[in-house]
């Protein structure tokens, strides 16, 4: 027993010892289930009927991308992810260099600053829908207070997704900042003094000295959130459903009711994949822009 | 001696056997378990204290009603889930109508016909529920002779309206003034409500800040009316199909397949006319509607904070209306019938039918299904009934709805067993859920002014006619 003991302990074989439970874990929640719903997106298949499988080759790929819902929902997440992560980049961005300075209550307002990442998707979602609710939401009584009449915001498209977007930018800026602020702190004092020296302006300090340390963080941070916001769901389902009618019915909603409203599962199973495609596409095209600017510096 | 002898004996006997029988029957009585997946309210809440204190299965084993209580916003997707990862926990399930279609066809869900043929006590119970119910709840293919459930809790919608509005004198007069109609106080004055004098209600009461109402200055605007104008689930369909039945229109009849169309019978003149309809009094409403998300819980919820005059709504969500802990307005509401439509001098209600059945799954053995059965018994004797709606429930059984009192015993009992006869169902069929969603996104979309009636109407048409002839359920 002692020399079985001895031998799995060995430094050659102690590594892998100490790493199995993690892939265990990883292969059972994460790869397993991806795995079975690949093969199930070439399968005719219903979660909701104990009918086995029958095969179907590419039927559900050819018939997703051959749908213009799946097209129009892919626009709709597209304008969304564009406004949102802009929102989020340029406030991000504008907070970060705010918080690079000292002033008194630095440290307070920015945990404050900080808190609305830390809440859950769903508190934020109710706490929205209740903001934007137009008989007794405190926007309509702002707007009832000085015009004398309620607004609904949710009541058009471009306000539903406006609301969608300021709570989404709302929750995620800070992260934004938070990533900025890192590259910030981390410019060497020596390199504004010798700008200084060299008389340069508050733009040309921003673009030579500054922009070039932040520019990796983010690019990160716009990776991370384009994918993030890509994959929108619980907000919007909370706050509009996807209504009015379907023009803020995101890709990631769509897909819930393909797979849990209409139990398509095969089809899915495809247009989930689809989309891991779309973002597995877009971090590396994000990676490569990464890389060449790299090489080219 | 001898006698003493055999008096010992006979004694000796009859306790061994008494000892005997007592084992027998102890080692045979069975503990069981019958799990119900169920939604979290009162009338399945009452269910599981109801059986906590009173039901002893007559069979003589030991069985208990363990009620998994689900929320309402998702009880679906847990009853899909549970029903589709193959878990099989449940044998009891409450499931709303609509649904049976998916997990009959899933086999999930099992035919009671061969129990009830063996069964005379099931075969009254199933003489005595409304028939309504057993049709809406019960029947796959829907209206067929297949039973596939018995009702847990029916529902129907019913006016809740103020009495210190609707029965104030100024108010009355004023009303009868603009209108030359009487303004609506007593269950009777309701009768003769239809649908134009609801709209006239709503423009009525809707007053800005400010204006009087019933003698006092408002401090905040106030609404006329209010109904279901929601996107999600099934929040507007329930309340438009009454507008289209009312109104001489259909939806697709699945009891009618293959050769029902739905293409020039659902986008039909009088189909676009009910949508117009039902859409024109949505402007009494508070401002909600505008975003197409005045559900059910919304208009109760602002019924209570007593910003609306009158709502149309389910009557076991809108029990709380009377319920002085949360509604301020517990003290002056009263329910009435809803609205109708007069239609060569009667006037009719058709409506689409509330409530849930509650069905048995199929992969339990002949004991548990057996048990299972006890437990409808049970829940659909005339006691429990009763009792039930005494507590707040409504009775499926003519029995108990048309019994002395019965009434009395809630204020929309009334409404609710005048109501039944009207009832009708939309689709059971497995493809509901995508008839559904596309349906309250088209209806959604002409509730907020992005389409004409006549467009979502087309839409609908279109998709039911090409989604169903897809699936064989239209030629």
């Amino acid at each position: 027993m002692s020399g079985f003991f001895n031998w799995i302990m060995d430094p050659k074989r102690r590594g892998a010892l100490l790493v199995t439970p993690a892939i265990i874990l990883l292969f059972v929640m994460n790869i397993f289930p991806l795995m079975w719903s690949f093969g199930l997106s070439f399968f005719h298949y219903k979660a909701s009927s104990l009918k086995p499988p029958r095969f179907a080759g590419l039927y559900y790929y050819e018939k997703v991308l051959s749908d213009p819902v799946v097209w129009e929902r892919f626009q709709t997440t597209a304008l969304i992810v564009a406004s949102s992560v802009f929102v989020q980049m340029v406030f991000g961005f504008a907070l970060a260099l705010l918080f690079a300075k000292k002033f008194p209550l630095r440290r307070e307002i920015l945990m404050l600053i900080l808190t609305p990442m830390m809440l859950s998707f769903v508190a934020v979602g109710v706490f929205f829908k209740l903001f934007y609710e137009p008989t007794f939401g405190l926007i309509s009584q702002a707007f009832i207070y000085f015009t004398g009449e309620p607004f609904a915001l949710l009541s058009t498209t471009w306000g539903a997704i406006a609301g969608i977007v300021i709570a989404d930018a709302w929750m995620w800026t800070p992260f934004v900042m938070l990533l900025v602020l890192a590259g910030l702190v981390s410019v060497p004092n020596y390199l504004y003094e010798a700008a200084e020296v060299d008389r340069a302006t508050g733009w040309e300090r921003f673009k030579t000295v500054t922009f070039p340390y932040v520019k990796g963080l983010l690019l990160l941070a716009l990776l991370f959130r384009t994918i993030e916001t890509f994959k929108l769901f619980d907000v919007v389902y909370i706050i509009t459903a996807g209504g009015p009618g379907t023009s803020t019915e995101t890709i990631a909603v769509y897909v819930y009711r393909v797979a849990f409203q209409y139990f398509k599962t095969s089809q899915s199973s495809a247009l989930s994949y689809i989309l891991l495609f779309v973002v597995i596409v877009l971090t590396n095209l994000y990676l490569y822009f990464v890389n060449r600017r790299e090489q080219e510096g | 001696m001898k006698n003493v002898i055999v008096k010992g004996g006979i004694i000796a006997a009859t306790a061994m056997m008494a000892l005997t029988a007592g084992f027998t029957t102890s080692a045979s009585a069975k503990d069981i378990v019958i799990q119900m997946a169920a939604p979290d309210w009162g009338p399945t809440r009452f269910m599981q204290e109801y059986a906590d204190k009173s039901y002893k299965s007559p069979s003589g084993n030991n069985v208990k009603l363990a009620i998994d209580f689900i929320p309402w916003p998702s009880f679906y997707e847990r009853v899909a889930a549970s029903m589709a990862s193959g878990e099989k926990k449940y044998q009891l399930v409450v499931s709303d109508s609509q649904w049976i279609g998916t997990f009959i066809e899933g086999g999930q869900f099992m035919k009671l016909n061969e129990y009830i043929d063996k069964d005379p006590e099931l075969q009254g119970i199933l003489e005595d529920v409304h028939p309504a119910l057993t049709t809406a709840y019960a029947t796959y293919p829907y209206k067929s002779e297949n039973i596939y459930g018995f009702p847990q809790m029916p529902d129907t919608k019913v006016s809740v309206y103020r009495t210190d509005l609707f029965c104030d004198a100024g108010e009355k007069a004023a009303f009868k003034a603009k209108y030359s109609k009487m303004l609506p106080c007593s269950y009777e004055d309701w009768e003769a409500v239809d649908w134009d004098t609801w709209g006239n209600i709503g423009e009525f009461f809707t007053r800005k800040a400010g204006e009087k109402l019933a003698g006092k200055t408002l401090t905040e605007d106030f609404y006329g009316v209010a109904y279901q104008a929601g996107k999600g689930y099934d929040f507007s369909s329930c309340q438009i199909n009454a507008f289209i039945w009312q109104g001489g229109a259909s939806i697709w009849d699945e009891s009618n397949q293959p050769n029902a169309q739905a293409e020039g019978v659902v986008n039909s003149p009088e189909a676009v006319a009910a949508l117009e309809k039902y859409i024109s009094y949505l402007k009494y409403a508070p401002p909600v509607w505008k975003t197409g998300q005045m559900d059910i819980f919304q208009i109760n919820d602002l019924y209570m904070q007593g910003k609306i005059a009158a709502i149309v709504n389910w009557n076991a969500v809108s029990a709380t209306a009377v319920n002085p802990e949360v509604s301020t307005v517990a003290d002056k509401t009263a329910y009435a019938l809803p609205p109708g439509t007069m239609v060569d001098g009667k006037m009719v209600r058709w409506d689409n039918i509330g409530g849930q059945p509650f069905v048995l799954t199929t992969w339990n053995d002949d004991e548990v299904v057996q048990e299972s059965l006890n437990i409808v018994k049970w829940w659909l004797s005339d006691d429990t009934q009763t009792n039930f709606a005494k507590n707040g429930g409504s009775s499926a059984l003519q029995s108990v709805m048309n019994a002395p009192g019965y009434n009395d015993l809630e204020p929309w009992n009334r409404a609710h067993v005048e109501l039944l006869p009207w009832q009708m169902d939309f689709w059971h069929v497995p493809e509901f859920f995508e008839l559904l969603t596309q349906q309250q996104e088209e209806f959604d979309k002409a509730i907020t002014g992005q389409v004409t009636a006549k467009e979502a109407m087309d839409a609908i048409a279109n998709y039911q006619q090409e989604l169903l002839t897809e699936v064989g359920r239209i030629d």
